[in-house]
């Protein structure tokens, strides 16, 4: 029995030492001016992006296997960074995780098939493209956010002032404390929740043609909003002052209109879906 | 030029379709995507492995595979069958690494004579001990590493005359030396690489020693 | 000849085949192993010819190149191709009738805008052919099996859902052309699926 259970041991040891062995980290660092762009390219496995303290761009990489490279690139002010799949090479041997440091002014483009693709406060553009895995941007402020999945999950936390674009499939789409002159969300499938209050007097479109749509907002909100569903239900918390003139018939049930908190300094929230639920919520004290 | 080799013993890339190369050539020439395949596929291992011996460098190799594919599909109207399709791509994949790498300054095959070596390529009369000498076979991996180390323009006409089997006559209008430059380069090259294979072998004999 | 002239020698007669250099070789043992292991390096290097495989992003990028400049044309049976204007799409091939189909409901909505009211109401939208619809999708799912395999699933269940919230919306156009959100929906709709293609061949580049 115990030899049994030490063979079993020196098994384990064994293949997390091959495991280990197989891997290799690499560290890439590049001088960068104000605004600089930086791209990475990433089939399969994460990217993270923090802020540097300083204007140097700085790249761990955690390479699976031998089966892939690392290609990297600077022309001026643009640092590019490819995960290049040699012969052989599958989800898993093709595998590379990155944690990037750039600087907090810095454009930022990411791009993975399969793994998660996350970057936070920062105040610089924020371009991310996922498949399958779950894609979070937090803190970042006065900036365009840009995000595209096709069925990973998308989580926007504190975006301040931004102008945010999310396209997702079939992707969750969670947005908490996001604000800016245009947020807009436009879904085949997934679920849309918003918590926040309709702030900067911006336009808020959320839309998913069969996910439905949660906006949780307080009762201080100034906000001329309209929601609809062709086929599916729809619900408000939160009494509204009719509107006079609607582009659509207000069908009980299916939709509503109007407007809540000052006219004067309201931002235009637009709920739309085909089959999916709508749901206006009121954001309780705790909350 | 040496003939082709893998063909017999690579898989075949595409079950569904019986293309004989003369059929691809034609309906590449019609712009059948499939045909294209079907060619790449064929020439792929020998254009890459051309282009990856030449530089050393596997993204400089793929890029430079890609340019010579792309390139023989351009032109691909206008091969009539006067010479072998694989000689005509060869030829093409030879002239594009050789473009690249004298755009890179890199020597593609040293002007020197044969009379003006320099002290490391001088002819040596120790030939290395007895355990030293290389026996038997020689392991296609480790002559791959040492075709790697070889200055580039040893390792263009290495690769040119031995694994790729164009004659002396024929680097030397593609490479623009002279047919002595060549012959003195290639020797030069052999002798490097049995300098480089000896070491080796001297390396992991000590390891195996020392262990 | 001393075992230095021999070796130069052996620049322009390769095998050793010489008289001078046969009678030196009898004489000379390091001499015979040399041109021995020379000979091996000259046979091994035999072996190295393509003996490498390039990584599937090589064919992806020529394909795409060869898209992008028009030298790949769809073959039909019987020989007949499609009109060469398609090919000058390129790589964004299967993009054109998502592309079409969004033009064509960008243009109905402008027309809307513009148009007296009873011209509004008597114009229909008409839809591209379901057979030439089919067709690019079953290319876009081809690319994706034969590039990105393990991505076939998620591939295929987003293009029903997209292809479905274009029948619905669709629909809601036909039963009130006067209705802009439902022009709006159905060009989301078209987007939405625009972009699964844009992503389909970001996928097939691995």
């Amino acid at each position: 029995m115990v030899n049994k259970r030490a063979a079993k041991l020196v098994a384990i040891g064994v293949i997390v030492a091959g495991t280990l062995m197989a891997e290799s980290r690499k560290e890439y660092h590049f001088a960068v001016g104000p605004r600089a762009g930086v791209s990475v390219m990433n089939p399969y496995g994460s990217i993270s992006v923090k802020p540097s303290l300083n204007n140097t761009v700085v790249v761990n990489a955690i390479l699976h296997s031998d089966k892939v490279e690392v290609d990297n690139n600077q022309n001026g002010n643009r640092v590019d960074i490819q995960s290049h799949l040699l012969a052989g090479a599958d989800p898993e041997s093709g595998r590379v995780d990155y944690e990037v440091l750039v600087p907090a002014d810095a454009s930022i483009t990411l791009h993975s098939s399969t793994g998660s693709l996350r970057a936070e406060k920062l105040n610089g553009d924020v371009n991310l493209e996922g498949a399958g895995g779950a894609v979070s941007v937090r803190d970042v402020s006065n900036a365009h956010v840009h995000v595209k999945t096709m069925n990973g999950s998308v989580n926007l936390d504190n975006i301040q002032n931004g102008h945010v674009e999310v396209d997702s499939l079939s992707g969750d789409v969670t947005m908490k404390g996001v604000n800016g002159p245009l947020v807009q969300v436009v879904s085949t499938s997934g679920r849309i929740n918003y918590i926040g209050d309709f702030g900067s007097s911006g336009e808020y479109r959320l839309t998913s043609h069969s996910g439905d749509i949660e906006a949780t907002i307080p009762d201080w909100t100034s906000a001329d909003v309209s929601a609809r569903s062709v086929r599916g239900e729809v619900h408000d918390d939160i009494p509204l002052q009719p509107k006079n003139h609607i582009s659509f018939t207000i069908d009980k049930g299916r939709a509503f209109a109007g407007t809540m908190g000052k006219v004067a300094v309201s931002s235009t929230v637009v709920l739309r879906t085909f089959s999916g639920k709508i749901h206006l919520r009121k954001r309780s004290e705790k909350q | 030029m040496r003939p082709e080799k893998g063909d017999l013993t690579e898989p075949r890339q595409h079950q569904s379709t019986d293309l004989s190369e003369a059929e691809a050539i034609e309906r590449a020439k019609l712009g059948d995507a499939e045909a294209f395949q079907v060619l790449y596929d064929k020439h792929k291992r020998r254009v890459y492995s051309l282009c990856l011996r030449m530089t050393a460098n596997t993204a400089e190799a793929e890029d430079l595979a890609q340019e010579a594919f792309l390139q023989l599909y351009r032109k691909i109207a206008t091969f009539r069958g006067e010479s072998a399709f694989s000689t005509w791509l060869h030829r093409l994949s030879v002239n594009v690494v050789l473009m690249h790498l004298r755009k890179k300054s890199l020597p593609v095959v040293s002007l020197e004579e044969t009379t003006q070596g320099t002290e490391e390529d001088s002819p040596k009369k120790d030939f290395g001990a007895d355990d030293l000498a290389l026996a038997g076979s020689i392991d296609r991996l480790q002559l791959q590493r040492a075709v790697d180390s070889l200055p580039p323009g040893y390792r263009t006409i290495f690769v040119l005359h031995d694994i790729e089997g164009y004659e002396h006559n024929e680097i030397a209008k593609i490479a623009g030396c002279s047919i002595g430059n060549s012959k003195s380069q290639l020797h030069k090259a052999r002798m490097k690489l049995r300098d480089l294979l000896k070491m080796n072998r001297a390396e992991k004999a000590g390891k195996s020693r020392a262990g | 000849m001393n075992c230095v002239e021999l070796q130069e020698s052996l620049a322009e007669v390769e095998d050793a085949s010489s008289g001078e250099q046969r009678a030196h070789l009898r004489a000379c043992p390091a001499c015979t192993a040399l041109v021995r292991e020379l000979d091996l390096i000259i046979a091994a290097a035999g072996e190295l010819q393509a003996a490498e495989e390039p990584s599937p992003r090589v064919w992806n990028s020529i394909e795409v190149a060869l898209r992008q400049e028009g030298l790949i044309r769809r073959s039909q049976a019987g020989g007949t191709f499609i009109p060469s204007f398609i090919t000058r799409w390129g790589a964004a091939r299967w993009l054109v009738p998502a592309a079409a189909m969004l033009l064509l409901a960008l243009g109905i909505y402008v027309r809307r805008e513009s148009q007296p009211r009873q011209l509004a109401q008597e114009a229909t939208v008409t839809v591209p052919s379901a057979s030439a619809s089919d067709l690019d999708d079953s290319d876009l799912m081809q690319e994706v099996a034969a590039n990105a395999p393990a991505m076939k699933t998620q591939y295929e269940d987003n293009l029903r859902q997209v292809n479905e919230s274009i029948r619905d919306a669709q629909g809601v156009v036909d039963e009130s052309p006067n209705d802009e959100e439902a022009r709006r929906s159905l060009m989301d709709a078209y987007q939405q699926k625009s972009m699964l293609f844009e992503m389909a061949m970001d996928r097939s580049l691995p």
